[in-house]
């Protein structure tokens, strides 16, 4: 009997000590916000201090805090941008989080579209559109269509809204070892995905002569990720969600047909279901595995296990496809500009614009080995790709590309396709499977 | 005195501990993306366990389990047995009904989750906490190499997850050369998918066994081979910290005790039966809650291991939550979500502290 | 001719040991591996050799001159230091109240405190985040980015009160009485009788919160932005990027951070060892 007293008064303080506090956090925080009816063109961006919320490391976190103590030197605003690592992408979106329930918002941060949605949607973000086409601050025409269409587009709302500025971007693209592919006869990477799993076959049954392993050969391995399954559709002038943006279309018959000729290639073995963290780079390197389907992010990685692995000539191409131009898959994180005070929006949009002119965007992919956004970048990289070949290779398909859905649940559908892939390539029924996929996709537009 | 001793450490569990449940309740009463947005009530709650209706009748059907017994005890007649069997049949039919009420309208996937959860601490808390037993009790025992072995079975601990998850992916790895294929192999046993396999190990047997097919609920009323990998991994990583606990536990043991029992010409096992393991009880309530605890909400080791092959069948409550959060942007729901597993942890822990913590015996 | 029962003893020993052997190359092996790799080059960990061809002594020294790393370690040492001292001490005055003293509500209070690890800390994050960002505002030593967010909201812990509690209850009701007729009030009872006989306990509790400091990494992220405080976890999670993980050098990395937790146990189990505890107390 006693105990229960205890418990009820137990519970009761606690209902009070919770919703006196409630009320106190909530409403805290947030400090002053920008005022719409400010005049832009009026403002003075001298001396902000401005804080970066970046995920590199190692050497592109280098390169980047350079780049950053040079724009601090040399601008003639005064302006101080400070670097910070923040985590990984996971990490930035907790210190998002919590900084939009009562923290403070970082002048400028890397997020992802589908992280930038939400945090716009809270309030967290400064819209870029003004800043972009203001006359003394912003772009010139002439700048403006100087950045890749399709990357700039990524960031926009259909209200026209500008979420973030791309400051680079990687692309999808087959990885070939040209060396075997020269033992099978073929005189270069397929244009089309008949030729592909022609090549498939033959790497099957013919393996690479630097393979130590023989028992093990195939033409490709397939990684279970919706970006791979993304390559495939578009090159089959398909499209993972409708134009507007309002719905998936999981279930048209370029996804079924791309799972159709991976599944047949898996039952024949000429295609492998990969089974380890980044399995099929690593089977690439020893040469068990004829093609890869993977970023250009990863051509570093892929140089270092090559030279170390077989040691073959090896080069990067398009997917092959079905409609006449190449389609490539691109991705990457933009850069937003938190919603704080006018002046220091102002100045953040400056360091973002200074970041994205052509010279700093040279020092910036030379480093990261990421792409540009702006087009005329290629002018001063000419010595770069003289020293990186395949670079240069992906570099000529970034007006081919294509963007994966950038709406709220994507992260969580992604998932759903990966686990619908592997059912489908484990024998399961490819228009049941695609049904109940599309189905559930499109639950998550609604979900609250 | 008492309370003024504890004033440290309560204020600052209260801070940092029951407040923020009382802030995810808050949380969980509002549409609630990354910000809060409008004020739901209790609707993240019926989504996630169903219509309250069924609720109710699930408590109604467990009250009246409760009261069986008083009525039963109150008199041995004919009225009192028919009536305590009445109620309990009573009781059950609608603790069921209420059960399936609740599943077939609430979210399909916490219920999976809860499945999951529950094979998940099934699967690894009699494991980890007797073969801690059984290794504190040698690394006790044995005299030579004492602190070699303790700190080998310690390193699983210890060896950053980094390091550990990788090893461990790579051994459940489908590859035909995977040391789990491998090992198999030498039985007979066909390559399998590990980490990578949403079946059921029955399934699996029998249709390694040749049967064409198998009955649906095969796949449902198992664990499935990747969760098993993942078990086991969580097994090897938790034991050597269980072991330590036991061996401290091993350790305050009055000498004389064994000495005594020696004497009385106890063989080892009566040693161990009647004076270890009462002594070591106190340790061992610890671990076995702490390890309820923490297989409910167990999170990293599990997540880490998560692949696209194992489908939904390692997803357990914990992941859910992380999902709500980070895929979907659903704060409120996960919120929910959470207080619904605290809620079930809690009932738990009160429970199997009124249970276990009766035989513990503290020595006085 | 040794005796029969001698033999069985001494076959069960050599069972034992084999036993023991066996199943510690498989509570070893990603230790192993984790070394092993520490020593490659990048081709070698991106082969998934297991023994490297020479051994590269420099990712060593790579993965310590990476920024900061040096200041990431003492970071972490100053942490887990501050850390378990606090634990230790607060967990030491609230575990005995619950194991030893009769007040009301002494149950549901064990409860409570118990409630407060069933949450998954992916919800507890922003409350607690607010809080901090509170405090920092009203006390007068800043919070964030400094050493009062990393340390005092983890200087209370359950599991420490939980164990130790049930250590005390183990302690017998008599030492208490012997104690009480001399005239000792709780307060000497708990420094001077009840401490020294949980030295066991209170190093395992000591150790398993330096480990959990230790390797804290989404707490630290969350509550600081400069080198100044930040620890060694995040130090180590710098080796793995987009650009694709340097294996070779998180695994050395891994190993330095590593080395304090194997020492520290090294020192602890020494203490598990029959009767120290109780030693000089009975008869």
């Amino acid at each position: 009997m006693m105990q229960k007293r205890t418990w009820s008064r137990l519970g009761l303080a606690l209902t009070v000590l919770v919703t006196g506090l409630l009320p106190a956090c909530g409403g805290g925080g947030g400090g002053k916000r920008a005022d719409k009816a400010v005049d832009l063109e009026q403002l003075d961006p001298t001396g902000q201090n401005l804080v970066f919320w970046y995920q590199h490391t190692r050497q592109r976190e280098e390169a980047l805090k350079e780049m950053i103590a040079r724009f601090n030197a040399d601008n003639e605003y005064g302006i101080t941008v400070g670097g910070e690592y923040a985590g990984n992408y996971g990490a930035i979106y907790n210190k998002m989080f919590v900084a939009l329930q009562g923290g403070a918002l970082p002048d400028l941060v890397v997020a992802y579209q589908n992280q930038a949605l939400e945090y716009w949607g809270a309030g967290g973000l400064a819209d870029m559109q003004a800043y972009m086409t203001s006359p003394r601050w912003g772009l010139t025409t002439a700048e403006r269509s100087d950045f890749v269409a399709a990357f700039m587009r990524q960031d926009q709302l259909a209200s026209g809204v500008q979420t973030g500025m791309p400051p680079n971007r990687s692309i999808e693209v087959l990885y070939y070892n040209q060396d075997w592919l020269q033992e099978l006869g073929a005189a270069g990477p397929p244009q089309t995905w008949d030729v592909f799993a022609q090549l498939c076959r033959a790497a099957r049954d013919q393996p690479f002569s630097g393979n130590e392993n023989k028992t093990r050969s195939v033409g490709f391995i397939l990684d279970a990720d919706a970006s791979r399954l993304a390559s495939m559709v578009f090159s089959r002038g398909g499209q993972l969600m409708n134009a507007e943006g309002t719905r998936y279309l999981l279930d048209t018959p370029e996804v079924s047909a791309s799972l159709a000729l991976m599944k047949t290639l898996t039952k024949e073995g000429a295609v492998e279901l990969m089974g380890e963290a980044d399995g099929d780079q690593s089977a690439f390197a020893v040469g068990q595995c004829l093609f890869t389907l993977a970023s250009t992010s990863g051509l570093s990685y892929v140089q270092d296990a090559v030279v170390s692995g077989s040691g073959f000539d090896w080069h990067v191409a398009p997917p092959p496809r079905t409609v006449a131009d190449p389609v490539v898959n691109f991705y990457g994180a933009s850069i937003s500009m938190g919603r704080t005070t006018p002046e220091r929006q102002l100045a953040a949009w400056l360091f973002l614009k200074w970041f994205t002119e052509p010279s700093q965007q040279a020092l910036w992919v030379e480093a990261s080995n990421y792409f540009p956004a702006r087009k005329s970048t290629k002018d001063a990289l000419a010595g770069y790709f003289a020293a990186n070949p395949r670079y240069r290779q992906a570099y000529d398909l970034l007006e081919y590309g294509k963007a994966e859905p950038a709406v709220a649940g994507y992260e969580g559908v992604r998932r759903m396709i990966a686990q619908t892939v592997v059912r489908v390539i484990q024998g399961g029924e490819i228009s049941a499977n695609l049904e109940r996929l599309q189905r559930e996709a499109n639950a998550t537009m609604e979900s609250d | 005195m008492a309370w003024a001793l504890m004033s440290p450490a309560l204020l600052i569990l209260g801070l940092f501990g029951i407040f923020p449940i009382g802030y995810a309740f808050y949380v969980s009463l509002h549409r609630w993306r990354i910000k809060k947005e409008s004020i739901v009530g209790f609707r993240h709650y019926t989504k996630a366990i169903g219509d309250p209706v069924w609720l109710l009748t699930l408590v109604i059907g467990f009250g009246l389990l409760l009261l069986a017994r008083p009525l039963r005890s109150r008199g041995n007649d004919v009225v009192h047995r028919l009536g305590s069997l009445g109620l309990l049949l009573v009781g059950t039919v609608a603790g069921i009904v209420g059960f399936v009420g609740m599943s077939q309208t609430g979210d399909p996937r916490l219920y999976n989750a809860f499945k999951v959860t529950l094979f998940y601490a099934v699967g690894t808390i009699p494991f980890e906490v007797v073969g801690a037993m059984l290794l504190a009790y040698l690394l006790f025992r044995i005299l030579t190499a004492r602190g070699f072995f303790r700190i080998l079975y310690f390193l699983p601990y210890i060896t950053p997850m980094i390091a550990t998850a990788v090893v461990f992916r790579t051994i459940f790895s489908p590859n035909p050369g995977s040391l789990a294929n491998r090992f198999w192999g030498m039985f007979g046993v066909a390559d399998q998918r590990w980490l990578h396999e949403s079946r059921t190990i029955p399934a699996l047997v029998l249709q390694g066994l040749g049967a064409g097919g198998y009955p649906d609920w095969i796949d449902t009323a198992f664990p499935s081979l990747a969760l098993v990998c993942i078990v086991l991994y969580n097994i090897w990583v938790y034991i050597g910290y269980d072991t330590v606990i036991l061996l401290a536990g091993l350790s305050a043991i009055p000498p004389h005790y064994f000495e005594a029992a020696a004497i009385d010409g106890a063989s080892q096992w009566q040693q161990f039966r009647h004076v270890t393991l009462p002594l070591i009880s106190p340790a061992l309530f610890f671990i076995s809650l702490v390890a309820v605890i923490g297989t409910f909400k167990a999170f990293n080791h599990i997540y880490i291991m998560r692949t696209p092959g194992a489908q939904d069948s390692v997803d357990v409550v914990s992941v859910l939550i992380f999902d709500q959060i980070y895929q979907y942007h659903s704060a409120g729901y996960a919120s929910a979500l959470a207080l619904i597993l605290f809620a079930a942890i809690l009932m738990l822990t009160v429970v199997q502290n009124r249970i276990l913590g009766r035989r513990v015996f503290y020595g006085d | 001719m040794p005796h029969p029962s001698r033999r069985r003893a001494q076959l069960s020993q050599a069972l034992t040991y084999a036993g023991l052997a066996t199943a510690g190359l498989a509570a070893a092996f990603p230790f192993a591996w984790m070394v092993l790799s520490s020593f490659m080059t990048r081709g070698e960990t991106l082969r998934r050799v297991f023994i490297p061809e020479t051994v590269q002594w420099e990712n060593y020294v790579v993965a310590w001159s990476e920024e900061d790393f040096g200041l990431y370690f003492e970071n972490s040492l100053w942490i887990a230091f501050l850390v378990v001292g606090g634990t230790l001490l607060f967990s030491l005055m609230t575990a005995y109240p619950l194991a030893r003293m009769d007040f009301r509500g002494r149950e549901p209070v064990f409860i409570v405190i118990l409630a407060t690890l069933m949450v998954p800390e992916t919800v507890t994050m922003v409350p607690n985040f607010l809080t901090v960002t509170w405090l920092h505002q009203v006390s007068p030593i800043p919070w964030l980015n400094n050493w009062p967010a990393l340390t005092i909201p983890f200087m209370a812990s359950a599991f420490s009160i939980f164990l130790l509690r049930q250590f005390m209850r183990g302690i017998p009701l008599e030492l208490f009485e012997a104690a009480r007729i001399d005239g000792a009030g709780h307060l000497r009872f708990l420094f001077q009788i009840v401490l020294p006989l949980c030295r066991a306990p209170l190093l395992t509790v000591g150790m398993f919160t330096f480990i959990g400091s230790w390797n804290a990494l989404g707490w630290p992220l969350l509550v600081t932005s400069t080198p100044a405080w930040r620890p060694i976890a995040v130090a180590l999670q710098k080796f793995v990027s987009e650009a694709g993980s340097e294996v070779h050098l998180q695994m050395s990395g891994a190993v330095i951070a590593t080395i304090p937790v194997l020492i520290l146990y090294g020192l602890v189990q020494k203490e598990f060892t029959e009767g120290i505890s109780m030693s000089g107390l009975k008869g």
